[in-house]
């Protein structure tokens, strides 16, 4: 019973509205061990679905699951920490949905159905905006009407995708389950041009959810303003289940030998995404909302590697697991170091190797590895994208994502050596919350994760990265 | 007896003239009154259009459910609100209400033109389905943007799902999982709706009135 993966998260999160925040805090860490014994069960074979026209493990949806299943668990850990030094009002209603997120996001990583996909996506937007709203605050407020009315709209569009697939399966004489998998099968004979308005409609929608630019503009506000364990599982989850959307409906015009096509469109939007991340990171004032503007770039880059295929295609989904783990983490130690210094501008913080020394480690080296230099994975991806944009013959935009890039670098680089090693602030020693190993270690796992990655992937894992990459068109030989 | 291609055409002009009155009315009640209208014409559309013969219980009853909800339950939902938290009534445009009817009437003639280019490619369908709703789908983008209150985005943000189910319904009329669909677009309506009036009621009690031009503290 492959669903029990999405029961899990949502029965205890239905509960834990009604307990106590203790209580609920100790439901959150068992629920997130108890998603992810599931999910194990379910990579080793034991769990099939019930609703097989509906539900599926499919290769890419099982890296995602079980990235989000990880990441869950650790800043579930995070969060029971975090939750005793800030006073929130409505904890038990946050641990509730945390679990309902949760369970929102396994929907969509199972998801096979077109519709089943759509509505996953949709109660993931409902499931997060209370994240970000209780903070309770007027910015907060405005995060959360963005996101909810921006992400509405794009999912509306991206309903009229799943109508296109439908027509272009009735154009087209197929009598097939309205899912990716039977889609995939049968692309051939599907309506081109049916297939062609899907993928436009699918990136627009589902690309709004992913933060592709120029539909990017709630991301900055809603992963800066949300509690920090919540931006992480935004921005290290929950893009990766949006990209899903894109993917599948790629993989199917891919079969279809409509390609072309859709690889141009998203080389398209991989580009803007990198320059207008590069554009906006330069001049940045506020640490969280930097790293928003970093996630926007590592979509682009994502949507990129899948329009170059080949080499690219199985770049971007290994640049997708080391961005979750990356970016995740420096969420995290976001949130540390806004407990420290109580702000989120990145004026007022600085001598972070002085004053909070084991968190100014893990930022710098997830700075590190997110700009993609070694000892982390996003190096191999990023140099595996810019072959297959060499071997696919596009030149001139491997030198725009090279370009981009470097801005984004040299933007980031600035902000973070002055929070890291600068002068503290002005009249600072010491700071009132101090550092607690409970709040530092998933840190410190989530970047072993990415650092052993790098040189080790269990076969399982590399299995399905190639399984997954070549469903677009990808591997050693595209 | 009155044929049904007369009757479909008749609530394709409902459609139409629901969606200039929206952008030409002042007053956020009427907004409302004619949001759940048109709700109701989007909804027995497809029951015009199966003559009423192919049509099964369960659609039926998912019809009778989506009356009820578009006609009734959300515009209640809105009526609500507007009671509850706003204090002055009337639509504030970014755009005057002559300029808006005039973009309407180009909206459905771009529309028209669309849909004579897509026409040769679809089922046999009623002709003006497709114009219909690619009207109200821009309407509701329309209502979107060029109006000062966050009410009446989210009163946009319903037209443009009416208008994404003409849609829906012009290019896959005959697929055997449309009720599926409906389902779908059901829950997000609902839910939807219902989160929305919760941030509205927020929005009002931190800023006195729901303009969403004060929220724009947030940018780069």
């Amino acid at each position: 019973m492959l669903e029990i993966i999405i029961l899990i998260p949502f029965l205890l999160g239905s509960i834990t509205f009604f307990l106590p925040p203790g209580s609920g805090r100790i439901l959150l860490v068992g629920a997130g061990l108890a998603h992810m014994v599931a999910c194990l069960f379910a990579f080793m074979g034991y769990l099939s679905a019930l609703l097989p026209d509906y539900f599926i493990l499919t290769p890419l949806g099982e890296i995602v699951l079980g990235l989000t299943s990880l990441l869950f668990l650790l800043v579930a850990i995070y969060t029971v920490s975090y939750m005793t030094e800030v006073r929130m009002e409505a904890e038990a209603a946050f641990n509730g949905f945390m679990l309902l997120f949760l369970a929102a996001m396994s929907m969509a990583t199972l998801a096979d159905h077109i519709i089943v996909l759509w509505i996953a996506i949709e109660a993931t937007t409902l499931t997060s905006a209370p994240l970000i709203l209780l903070h309770q605050s007027k910015d907060a407020l405005e995060a959360t009407w963005k996101y909810v009315l921006i992400c509405s709209v794009g999912i509306a569009l991206a309903l009229l995708s799943g109508f296109f697939l439908a027509f272009a399966m009735e154009r087209g004489g197929v009598q097939v389950p309205l899912n990716y998998t039977s889609l995939n099968n049968v692309a051939a004979s599907l309506d081109p041009l049916g297939l062609e308005a899907a993928f436009i409609f699918a990136l627009v929608g589902y690309g709004t959810k992913m933060g592709l630019a120029p539909m990017h503009t709630w991301l900055p506000d809603a992963h800066s303003e949300a509690v920090s364990p919540a931006s992480a599982l935004l921005s290290g989850a929950l893009l990766n289940c949006a990209f899903l959307g894109v993917y599948k409906t790629h993989m199917v015009l891919i079969s279809a030998g409509l390609g072309h096509f859709s690889n141009q469109i998203l080389i398209f939007f991989g580009l803007a995404s990198i320059l207008v991340a590069g554009v906006f990171i330069l001049h940045q004032t506020d640490y969280k909302r930097m790293l928003a503007y970093s996630s926007i770039e590592n979509m682009g880059i994502i949507a990129f590697g899948c329009g170059v295929g080949g080499l690219g295609a199985l770049g971007a989904v290994l640049h997708m697991i080391h961005h979750a783990l990356l970016k995740s983490s420096l969420f995290l130690a976001a949130g540390n170091i806004f407990l420290g210094y109580g702000t989120k501008k990145i004026a007022r913080t600085g001598g972070m190797i002085r004053l909070l020394p084991r968190t100014a480690i893990v930022f710098f080296g997830g700075f590190i590895g997110i700009s993609g230099l070694p000892p982390f994975g996003l190096v191999i991806s990023e140099v595996l994208i810019v072959l297959g944009g060499l071997r696919s013959h596009h030149p001139v935009a491997v030198t725009l994502f090279l370009s981009g890039l470097l801005l984004v670098f040299s933007g980031a680089c600035r902000h973070v050596m002055g929070m890291t090693f600068g002068r503290n602030p002005v009249g600072v020693d010491a700071l009132p919350v101090k550092e607690k190993l409970s709040r530092l270690l998933p840190i410190y796992i989530l970047l072993a994760f990415s650092f052993g990655l790098t040189f080790w992937m269990p076969k399982g894992v590399v299995d399905m990265v190639y399984q997954a990459a070549a469903l677009i068109g990808g591997g050693q030989h595209g | 007896m009155i044929s049904f291609a007369a009757c479909t055409d008749l609530l394709m002009t409902f459609v139409f003239l629901s969606v200039l009155l929206c952008l030409a009315s002042n007053r956020l009640v009427i907004l409302i009154k004619i949001m759940a209208f048109q709700g109701v014409v989007v909804s027995i559309i497809p029951l015009v259009l199966e003559h009423g013969q192919t049509m099964e219980t369960v659609d039926l009853f998912l019809l009778i459910i989506m009356v009820l909800v578009k006609g009734v339950l959300i515009p209640l939902a809105l009526y609500i609100a507007v009671k509850k938290v706003a204090t002055l009534r009337e639509v504030v445009p970014y755009i005057g209400y002559e300029a808006s009817i005039f973009s309407g009437l180009v909206l459905i003639m771009a529309a028209s033109f669309a849909s004579s280019r897509l026409t040769p490619y679809l089922p046999p369908i009623d002709i003006l389905l497709l114009p219909a709703g690619l009207t109200t789908i821009g309407g509701g983008f329309f209502l979107m943007m060029a109006r000062h209150k966050a009410i009446t985005q989210v009163i946009g943000y319903l037209m443009l799902e009416n208008g994404i189910y003409l849609v829906g319904t012009a290019l896959a009329s005959q697929t055997h999982s449309h009720y599926m669909l409906e389902f779908g677009v059901l829950l997000d309506l609902l839910v939807g709706v219902m989160i929305m009036g919760i941030i509205l009621y927020r929005v009002s009690s931190t800023f006195d009135d729901i303009d969403t031009g004060l929220l724009e503290s947030l940018k780069d």
